[in-house]
């Protein structure tokens, strides 16, 4: 505060002393001038005064020749007249006279009294000396005549009369000489004051000079450094990468931002906008109310700034715009508030705002890589429960499922829909089998790929080469995480001492059966329903390769579908007078020397055409003409084409309408024949019967 | 390659595809995609211009054409002049807008070197100096195929 007061009088020291001097010098003309004033007036005075005692010294003699002729004639009248008008005259002279040489109130020229300042010079000194040398015998011989005393004598008139003749002249010389001395007096006095009113005049305009000139002086150096001092403003608010503002209590923007500020917030901003509003646009909600809540606690004083700094929830905003083509763009801001103080109180808070998308986006891949490190780690963890050569002929089927894939994308003849259905029942097969094997990291990816290419498909648009390269980069991300899963399994194998020769050992394996009741058991609960497993599927062993594959694969397919479609939840058992936990069954078994049976039957709601029709009609799929123009044979065949599915929401083991294509297609490979049986509310069975010629 | 995304890939594709409607008014659209795998080949024209990249990335991206293509775009252009050198300057423009797209896509982090073309009559010689796992763009433009084949690598920092 004092150092504000200091820099104020620093700034205005020029002016307040201008003011002062003016203030000084005008005071000294006026008292100069109040006291010449009052000179001349006593000079006035004085001049006109001696200028009566002239006529007083000539109207003396006068009356006492009249008072000489009056006594002549004997005109009593005349001389009582002629001594009162002696008597007044010659008081005054003498009362003046004394006036002059001591200073005294005497009767003015009007009658009233006024204060005669005694003479000061050593002329008027010497003159009124003189006329004192003259006065006081001349007084002495007109005092026998003063005072209405008529006992005076003729020759005491004569006397005076006669003096007064012999020194009339003298007296008035005495009385001018004395008034033009007091002239002389009263112009030297007057010609100092108009000096010294000159003097003041020049010594004013010289001051109003100075203050102009050191004002405008002042001025323009103020100005030159507000001009520099906006210019660099304007050059670090042009420059500075982040967006600067000063936000008024009000919750408006100040009048200057950095250029960068609508860049980073991709809007327009102007001086005076509302910044809250703007904050509306771009935050949701509940991030909207605590910015609000956190700007006016920064403006209140009643806390310290470095206590709430971090409540700030301006940090790490996403703030989502789209492009001319459409595409949307991310970037994350980050908002910090500063108060500004202006004499002790806040006046404004500087906000700061910084563009931490690269930041957030290494947090993020950080936090990514983190999250997937540790589901390598949990996948490894739970491989290590696995068999280690089914592990094997897992990843060997997985490379080559995935050749496969990058093969059907080489095929340069345009069916990308058909390359897409193929693909998707690929990806469909890898995810059973990472399902029953429990490799999350391939289910996981693989159910993301299946997502993103159903989207294609179901978009209702041509499937395009674009399409085509979107679904390469997928490929490109399951080959990296079949790669690092590869890679682990090979160190974990040289662990072992485990070679090649292990993948044979594990089709062999009977563990299929507790796998694939392991992957029900999951899926029901996921589903929230309960089921009990009957697998009797040793036979898969003694197949061939490729056969067996297949076969394991359908299991997987048919066991999801009848948990999903057919198995109903334990409410819905009950209401149908069934058991609440739910039978599924899987089987293989020969029939001859070379024929075989594989069946999934499942005690659920079974397939009812007449449902079907309903839910294709619901759903849009067919209208209620084609419906009822299918035979029930017809209607059940559509469950097989790629997408027609009858669950109402998709989740990861069902409802894409890639199941049973995946089925048909793995039945295709070994020459098997399809039958289903099913029964409304009672089973859904799947037989499929196939021939292994040696 | 996983850490070259979509994105990354379209701005090279894009080039070539700009460069195709700025010069003829008819763009180039992706037929199809897919890596380079064992029994999967990297499908090569004659005609090939390259560029090489280092810097945040390190690599080559290709573009392969057949000189049907690159003669019936030179007509398309209006220019006469349809000698091997004049093709491959063709290849080589093309490259080069590659190269200017992927300066602009990936900033001053990238180094990008002068396009290089080459002249082959081995159908499979791109298969035999890309890494596996490149990833083949086929285009089309007209009743023409050309490839773009990216074949780059993020460099760890």
């Amino acid at each position: 505060m004092v150092k504000h007061r200091h820099s104020i009088f620093a700034k205005y020291r020029t002016i307040i002393l201008a003011v002062i001097l003016f203030v000084v010098a005008d005071s000294l003309v006026i008292s100069i001038n109040f006291y010449g004033t009052f000179k001349a007036n006593e000079s006035a005075v004085s001049i006109n005064l001696s200028g009566r005692q002239r006529m007083l010294s000539q109207r003396t003699t006068k009356v006492l020749l009249l008072l000489q002729r009056s006594l002549e004639t004997g005109d009593e009248a005349e001389v009582a007249r002629d001594l009162k008008e002696l008597d007044l005259v010659v008081n005054l002279f003498d009362s003046t006279l004394k006036g002059f040489r001591d200073g005294d109130t005497v009767t003015g020229g009007d009658g009233n009294k006024v204060f005669l300042t005694q003479v000061d010079t050593d002329i008027s000194r010497d003159l009124v000396a003189k006329t004192y040398v003259i006065w006081e015998p001349y007084l002495d011989k007109l005092r026998p005549l003063l005072g209405g005393n008529r006992n005076f004598s003729p020759a005491q008139v004569e006397a005076a009369v006669s003096f007064a003749r012999d020194n009339n002249l003298e007296i008035l010389r005495l009385m001018n000489d004395l008034t033009s001395d007091l002239e002389l007096v009263a112009n030297t006095r007057a010609h100092f004051l108009r000096v010294i009113l000159i003097l003041g005049v020049f010594v004013a305009l010289g001051n109003f000079a100075y203050t102009v000139v050191v004002s405008i002086r002042d001025l323009m150096r103020s100005d030159e450094q507000i001009t520099k001092a906006q210019e660099e403003t304007t050059e670090i608010l042009s420059t500075v990468h982040e967006g600067l503002f000063l936000l008024n209590k009000d919750g408006t923007l100040g009048t200057q931002f950095s250029a960068s500020l609508p860049k980073m917030l991709r809007r327009n901003i102007s001086p005076g906008m509302n910044f809250i509003a703007v904050l509306r646009e771009m935050v949701p909600q509940n991030v909207f109310d605590a910015a609000t809540d956190y700007i006016e606690l920064l403006l209140g004083d009643r806390v310290k700034e470095s206590l709430v700094t971090s409540l700030n929830p301006l940090t790490n905003v996403p703030i989502t715009t789209t492009d001319q083509a459409g595409a949307t763009q991310q970037s994350y801001l980050t908002f910090f508030f500063n108060r500004a103080i202006m004499d002790g109180q806040i006046s404004h808070l500087l906000v700061t705002v910084q563009d931490v998308t690269e930041q957030v986006s290494l947090m993020q891949r950080l936090e990514q890589a983190k999250k997937q490190s540790k589901t390598e780690v949990e996948a490894f963890l739970r491989l290590l429960g696995n068999d280690f050569g089914a592990l094997q002929q897992f990843l060997a089927n997985v490379d080559q499922e995935l050749a496969q894939i990058n093969k059907e994308l080489s095929q340069d003849d345009h069916r990308h829909q058909h390359t897409l259905n193929n693909i998707l029942r690929i990806v469909h097969g890898i995810k059973g089998e990472a399902a029953v094997l429990g490799v999350d990291v391939l289910e996981a990816y693989a159910h993301e790929c299946e997502k993103e290419m159903i989207a294609i498909r179901e978009s209702g648009d041509e499937v395009t080469g674009d399409h085509m390269l979107r679904i390469t980069v997928l490929l490109e991300g399951f080959y990296e995480r079949y790669s690092s899963l590869s890679e682990i399994i090979a160190r974990f194998g040289e662990v072992l001492g485990n070679k090649g020769t292990q993948i044979e050992q594990a089709v062999k394996t009977p563990r299929i059966a507790s796998q694939i009741a392991s992957l029900a058991q999951r899926i029901a609960k996921d589903q929230n329903k309960e089921v009990e497993i009957f697998c009797k599927l040793e036979m898969l062993e003694t197949l061939p390769g490729r056969i067996s594959q297949d076969l394991q694969g359908i299991s997987i397919q048919l066991v999801r579908n009848a948990l999903t479609h057919g198995i109903e939840t334990p409410a819905e058992r009950a209401m149908a007078h069934k058991p609440e936990k739910g039978k599924l069954h899987l089987w293989c078994e020969r029939l001859d020397n070379t024929h075989y049976d594989f069946v999934v039957r499942d005690d659920g709601r079974g397939i009812v055409p007449e449902r079907l029709r309903a839910h294709f009609v619901k759903n849009g799929q067919m209208s209620q003409e084609e419906a009822a123009g299918l035979s029930d044979h017809e209607i059940v065949s559509q469950l097989f084409l790629p997408g027609v599915s009858t669950a109402t929401t998709a989740n990861r083991d069902a409802g894409h309408g890639i199941g049973l294509d995946v089925v048909v297609e793995k039945i295709k490979n070994f020459n098997g024949h399809l039958q289903i049986k099913s029964h409304a509310d009672l089973f859904t069975e799947f037989h499929i019967r196939f021939e292994i010629t040696v | 390659m996983s850490d070259i995304d979509e994105k990354d890939i379209h701005s090279f594709v894009d080039a070539v595809s700009a460069y195709f409607y700025q010069t003829t008014g008819e763009k180039a659209e992706i037929r199809s995609a897919y890596l380079v795998e064992s029994g999967v080949s990297a499908t090569t024209f004659e005609l090939i211009g390259h560029i090489s990249l280092s810097g945040s990335f390190s690599g080559r991206v290709y573009f392969s054409a057949s000189r049907g293509m690159v003669r019936h775009l030179l007509l398309m252009m209006k220019e006469l002049n349809h000698t091997e050198e004049h093709l491959l300057d063709t290849v080589g423009e093309v490259a080069n807008t590659i190269a200017g797209n992927a300066r602009q896509h990936f900033g001053d982090t990238m180094e990008i070197s002068v396009p290089v073309v080459t002249a082959t009559t081995h159908e499979n010689w791109l298969n035999t100096v890309v890494s596996p796992r490149s990833y083949v763009i086929l285009i089309k433009w007209k009743q023409y195929k050309a490839s773009v084949v990216v074949d780059i690598q993020r460099i760890a920092k």
